[in-house]
């Protein structure tokens, strides 16, 4: 079978996800100014080198000896050298030694290094591991030396100074050739592709070059910029090309020599180096980001809009004022220990909009309550933890509302003061159990210092009470452990370290942000007991963020549901499972394979959460809501009697399966 | 840490044999002979038969090669064509100006590169760091000799700070040995710096945007010492795994600025061998500086173990 266009089937080919189109690499290009001032000066310097004769004023050998190290005149722009050569000129022709020698030099390194590293990424095996040694031999040496060997070979010339810099970037090339291949090799499509029964050569070019394109267009442009250099370098030393052939390097070689009579010969030939050298590489880290879609914002944002539609302002009030009279009674008992009221976050876009993230969040915590915090994943979550903690992202901010800690406003408080506050009066514990834990640093350093921060003890003390912390979380053999390493831990210690580390201060309340998620289950929900049993014993409350309903149903003894930045519903455990009053609590209850039920295909809500941004004006569920009517959509909708939906008390829902 | 070295010398021997047969079979590579390069245009069948004897060039590859790794034992690297001199002896006269340059430009690429690269990295996207990032990028794209060439004019002929013509050796004049070396190291370093405050700022960037640093920040673990104690460790991982290279690269800078600086250093020993196709020191200089990087390597290697747990042996 002769298939003419390999990778044939281009619509459905992943590659066409993989990689920007051209089309859309452009649109990410024109916002990168940098990128396109480069692109000018580079195209500029080819103008220039092509048509060098016609815009140089003189030829570049044309002495005039009436004229040596004229200063700058009308006649000679930046002067004449020590045989009254017109400098701008011989900087014109040079430019094209430059653009010639470096372009060569980058095909041959293409030209061998490419191959190179499709063997060694396609292959694998021995011939990787050959070659990648081979590779490394050739890092043991300074690529100039490359050069100068080259030239001790072969002599002096333009094609040997062409090759001599292509091998010195040759192994650049194969390098990167070879990591891409190696992850493209590893990827579904290509595995499924050679099964289908492409030969290697379909798929190396229908699969794999395809996706070598643009790194290695980043690779070129920066190669080119470097070339330029070492061609200048080599030039200096004498080893370029030969004398009566203009170059920048040759330039600088002669300015070298009258340095201290004419300091002044050596900024031309110079400054045309940096300029086009830094071009080339700015045109390479815009092309690299432009290919990964890392834009650089803007940074001077406009001043930020406040969502102040009347509107919303009317919802946020009717949810202000049911949370003080829910909670007016607990908290004048002293029995709420964390209230959030309607804390608001939104990100702010460089382009001056700001997009909610967190909308009017109302949450009490009681003493020694647990709290489950449950949601799909896009819900604002985690985002509410850290405004708990006053540790936004960079570029977040909070945009309203309170965080109340036995009654003190921690959305007031200065750093230093809210320093004191993390650890000693609010902990969090993050989802991935390594990630959680510096690997450079032991796990006694790491319990040390923030037990130290808190108490201000001797060291010696503070490596005692943290192995009575480690200890307490269930970590056997603790004085060995204290000096091991992250990577010496399993997840689920490692995840029983980062509670120690939770617990140091003795907090009120303990953040669990989705902190068993990662965890296989036995080992889960012996972390989620050792929590229950910490609770009892230091008598702290628990907020367990998590979208497993399963834990919450085992371990809170309230729950609220959060959807898209939002809480929709929240009550006691038993109330909200048995009777879910929000659509979306009961479709998650609905998604959630029951033990005892008999479940022929796991039922899930149609649709997704809805990016943020994309929030409707009205009931932010309502595009996957099965009971929404218009009505939803009209006006935001208040969180009443702790359910935020208009039809609540209209639709028939059902709850959980008890069994 | 025994552990560790022998492990590690496991990589950098065999590194070193590979490089000493490549650098034994370069007089292979040249088209004719080494002794029609020498001889030139004078150059006759007879005379190049004749030259090719006395070098010993006529005799068979593996008894060569034999007689060349004997002598690698022995610390003999043979003899110069041009001059006739024991190419080791040559060498030993160059390294002091060599090693001087490279060990100032190496601290002053250290404090530059991880100074920059950890404030910077500290202040993402402020104006401190978007005009030092620049300058970075600058620092990448001046020509080495050139940014030598402006320091001279500038500091010696226009200031009269610094001497114009750099070495002195350190035997003689300690403190003359230190002003000569300056602007060499300066202008090595400022290189080394750029690329070395590239990387410290990336790995800087990315350490603090790391689970542990919220872990900790979040224990009230103070900004200062997360930063500090955990960040800058955590970000010496990755800019330690490529300071060889850097060192590579400052060696082969040293080659270059040599003549802007008058160092009698291995550069200009290495250049006029090139130019003269004097095989031997060529050879000389190649294995030297191999030598030197692999040797630095492994140095670097056992720090990074040493640093990052995960990278020793088990």
């Amino acid at each position: 079978m002769t298939v003419p266009t390999v990778g044939a089937p281009a619509a459905s080919s992943p590659t066409a996800r993989q990689a920007a189109g051209p089309r859309q690499l452009w649109g990410r290009l024109r916002h990168q100014p940098l990128t396109l001032v480069s692109a000018i000066v580079v195209l500029g310097v080819a103008v220039v080198a092509a048509f060098a004769p016609l815009l140089a004023p003189y030829a570049p050998d044309d002495t005039d000896f009436t004229a040596v190290f004229s200063p700058p005149t009308a006649d000679h722009l930046l002067g004449t050298d020590d045989l009254g050569r017109d400098i701008l000129s011989q900087l014109i022709f040079a430019a094209r030694t430059a653009m010639v020698v470096a372009g060569g030099s980058v095909l041959v390194a293409m030209l061998i290094g490419v191959p190179f590293g499709l063997i060694l990424g396609y292959k694998g095996g021995w011939y990787d591991r050959i070659g990648s040694r081979g590779m490394d031999v050739a890092d043991a040496l300074p690529g100039i030396m490359i050069g100068f060997v080259v030239i001790a070979i072969l002599g002096r010339g333009m094609l040997i100074l062409i090759f001599a810099i292509g091998l010195i970037f040759s192994m650049n090339f194969a390098r990167v050739v070879r990591a891409i291949t190696l992850t493209e090799r590893k990827k579904l499509y290509v595995e499924s592709a050679r099964v289908s029964g492409l030969s290697h050569r379909q798929v190396i070019f229908g699969q794999v070059l395809p996706n070598l394109a643009g790194p290695l267009a980043v690779q070129g442009a920066v190669f080119l910029g470097n070339a330029i250099k070492v061609e200048a370098a080599l030039s200096f030393l004498g080893l370029g090309l030969p004398d009566d052939q203009p170059s920048w390097g040759g330039m600088l070689r002669f300015a070298a020599e009258h340095q201290a009579d004419h300091p002044l010969m050596a900024i031309p030939p110079g400054v045309a180096i940096v300029v086009t050298v830094l071009a080339f590489n700015l045109l390479g880290d815009g092309i690299n980001d432009a290919l990964s879609g890392r834009r650089r914002t803007r940074r001077k944002a406009r001043k930020a809009q406040r969502l102040t539609l009347a509107a919303v302002e009317a919802a946020r009030a009717t949810s202000r004022a049911e949370h003080d009279a829910r909670v007016a009674a607990a908290v004048a008992e002293r029995d709420v220990v964390l209230d959030l009221r309607g804390v608001s976050v939104a990100l702010d876009r460089p382009a001056g909009e700001a997009v909610p993230l967190l909308d009017d969040v109302h949450l009490t915590v009681r003493r020694g309550e647990v709290l489950g915090l449950l949601g799909e994943s896009g819900s604002g979550k985690s985002m509410l933890a850290r405004a708990t903690l006053g540790m936004l992202p960079a570029g977040v901010r909070l945009e309203g509302g309170r965080v109340l800690l036995d009654g003190t406003d921690l959305t007031a408080m200065s750093d230093k003061r809210m320093r004191a506050i993390r650890g000693s009066r609010l902990a969090v514990v993050f989802q991935n159990p390594q990630s959680n834990l510096s690997p450079v640093h032991t796990v006694g350093r790491q319990l040390t210092d923030p037990i130290r921060a808190h108490h201000g003890m001797s060291k010696r003390d503070a490596r005692a009470r943290a192995a009575e912390l480690l200890e307490l979380v269930g970590v056997d053999d603790v004085q060995r452990r204290l000096d091991q390493y992250p990577h010496e831990f399993s997840g689920g210690m490692a995840q029983r370290v980062a509670i120690a580390i939770a617990i140091a201060g003795d907090p009120d309340v303990l953040i669990l942000d989705e902190a068993t998620s990662a965890l296989d289950v036995t080992t889960q929900s012996q972390v989620l007991d050792l929590v229950l049993d910490l609770r009892e014993r230091l008598g702290m409350a628990v907020i367990a963020i998590t979208h497993d309903l399963g834990v919450v149903a085992e371990t809170c003894d309230r729950v609220a549901v959060m959807y898209a930045g939002q809480i929709v519903e929240k009550g006691a455990i038993d109330a909200v499972f048995d009777r879910p009053r929000h659509p979306y609590t009961a479709a998650l209850l609905a998604a959630h394979p029951a033990i005892d039920r008999d479940v022929d295909r796991l039922p899930t809500i149609p649709g997704r959460v809805p990016l943020a941004g994309e929030w409707p004006l009205g009931c932010h569920f309502a595009g996957r809501c099965a009971f929404a009517t218009e009505r939803c959509l009209e006006a935001p909708v208040a969180l009443t009697e702790d359910v935020r939906c208009v039809r609540t008390d209209e639709v028939v829902l059902e709850g959980a399966h008890h069994d | 840490m025994g552990k560790l070295v022998l492990y590690r010398l496991g990589f950098a021997v065999p590194q070193l044999l590979v490089v000493s047969v490549l650098v034994f079979s370069l007089t292979y590579l040249v088209p004719g002979s080494p002794a029609a390069a020498i001889l030139g245009v004078a150059a006759t069948p007879e005379s190049i038969a004749q030259v090719e004897q006395q070098l010993g060039l006529d005799r068979p590859p593996l008894e060569r090669m034999v007689e060349w790794f004997g002598g690698l034992l022995t610390g003999d690297l043979g003899t110069a064509y041009r001059s006739g001199l024991p190419v080791t002896e040559m060498l030993a006269q160059r390294m002091p100006a060599t090693l001087s340059m490279i060990l100032g430009g190496m601290i002053v690429a250290l404090v530059i590169g991880v100074g920059v690269g950890v404030y910077t990295g500290t202040r993402p996207g402020t104006t401190a760091d978007r005009v030092l990032t620049g300058g970075t990028v600058l620092g990448i794209a001046i020509p080495e000799f050139w940014l030598g060439m402006i320091l001279t004019t500038v500091f010696a002929s226009w200031l009269g700070w610094l001497p114009i013509v750099g070495w002195v050796p350190l035997s003689e004049d300690p403190l003359g040995w230190l002003r000569g070396l300056i602007l060499p190291s300066l202008t090595l370093g400022l290189t080394g710096g750029a690329i070395i405050a590239r990387q410290t700022r990336a790995a800087m960037v990315s350490a603090l945007a790391a689970p542990y640093t919220d872990t900790l920040t979040a224990a009230g673990v103070s900004r200062g010492r997360v930063l500090y104690r955990y960040g800058v460790k955590n970000a010496l991982v990755p800019v330690l795994a490529s300071a060889g290279v850097v060192f590579a690269i400052l060696i082969g800078v040293s080659f270059v600025i040599e003549r802007v600086f008058s160092f009698p250093g291995l550069g200009s020993l290495m250049l006029t061998s090139t130019i003269g196709q004097d095989f031997p020191v060529v050879q000389g200089v190649v294995l030297l500086t191999a030598t030197l990087v692999i040797a630095v390597n492994l140095l670097l290697d056992i720090c990074y173990g040493l640093i990052n747990p995960q990278a020793r042996p088990a």
